[in-house]
């Protein structure tokens, strides 16, 4: 909850002046705490730091030299006028009271995406442990970066992937998720050759 | 109003979940051998009572839960997952597990709302 209410607090800082009546200034405004304001901007940096992901950095980048305040690194996402400066339209990100995706997890494409990775890393492959464990890890991250590319907003992304050999041996992979139905959803793929078998999972949460 | 929550009570604790995990592995298999007609059903009492566990925790994450099991017989596995995420909130927790007959392993990921 406190979580909950640290983001809220981010998002009308970075809506600010462009909505009015918002509901929650009224709390935020002039009850902005030192520990709250660290807080935030704790919470700014660590997320500076976790985006490796691509477009979130470039575009807070742009913006820190503009507002000067640390706590609007976050802002840029809705900032009117810099739309030029912005690869995905910056309408969809704007409004924070958005109650649903503005674009659907495209199951079929991620599906194609976990066929063509794994025929064309492990069509050739012989069952070794020591190579699959890098490949393990190589293609969870080709797949994570190349659903990354389909750049849709507001979904977190589970890459998971098992290889193994096959040499008669059962084996049964099952997962229950606790999810919205609605919106969350998940692509799986079975590659199988002579020598190894290989399950990619991919779920795709979605994140307000 | 930041003063009545502590992080702990909205944030993913490994320690948590992992002990969740090794109890719903001991109460669906516990101390059974490998039997290729029970498997299905232990597969699914796992990842439920992983779940039903998970949700008494009453935080808000949403849960995915997967169990692999599979029979020893010399076979290799590798996993590996990668996710995108915001690191300072969700989190992962993975689980081998074995007897003499089979390996089990589960892993839960929680993603916070």
């Amino acid at each position: 909850m406190a979580r909950k209410k640290q983001q809220w607090f981010l998002t009308t800082q970075r809506t600010g002046s462009h909505t009015s009546g918002l509901l929650c200034t009224h709390w935020t405004r002039g009850k902005m705490s030192d520990l709250a304001k660290e807080k935030a901007a704790r919470l700014l940096k660590k997320r500076g730091s976790v985006s490796s992901l691509g477009s979130h950095e470039v575009r807070a980048k742009e913006t820190v030299g503009k507002t000067k305040d640390s706590i609007s690194t976050v802002s840029y996402i809705d900032e009117p006028g810099h739309h030029d400066d912005n690869p995905r339209p910056a309408v969809q990100m704007e409004n924070t009271y958005q109650l649903g995706p503005v674009k659907r997890f495209p199951v079929l494409t991620v599906n194609n995406i976990l066929k063509d990775v794994l025929t064309s890393y492990l069509q050739e492959e012989k069952y070794e442990a020591e190579l699959c464990r890098q490949m393990t890890k190589t293609i969870s991250e080709v797949i994570k970066a190349r659903v990354k590319e389909l750049m849709i907003p507001r979904y977190k992304i589970i890459v998971q992937i098992n290889i193994g050999q096959l040499s008669e041996q059962n084996m049964r992979i099952g997962s229950r998720c606790l999810w919205d139905p609605v919106n969350d959803t998940f692509s799986s793929h079975t590659f199988k050759n002579s020598s190894l078998f290989a399950v990619a999972s991919v779920y795709a949460v979605y994140f307000e | 109003m930041d003063e009545f929550h502590t992080g702990e009570e909205t944030a993913f604790v490994v320690d948590e979940v992992s002990a969740i995990i090794k109890e719903s592995i001991e109460g669906a298999i516990g101390g059974n051998a490998y039997q290729h007609s029970r498997v299905n059903q232990w597969t699914t009492n796992v990842v439920e009572q992983c779940l039903n566990q998970l949700t008494k925790l009453g935080k808000p994450f949403k849960y995915i839960v997967t169990c692999i099991i599979m029979q020893k017989n010399g076979a290799g596995l590798q996993t590996a997952s990668s996710c995108f995420w915001d690191n300072t909130t969700d989190g992962s927790c993975t689980v081998r597990w074995e007897n003499k007959s089979m390996y089990c392993i589960v892993s839960v990921f929680g993603l916070a709302i």
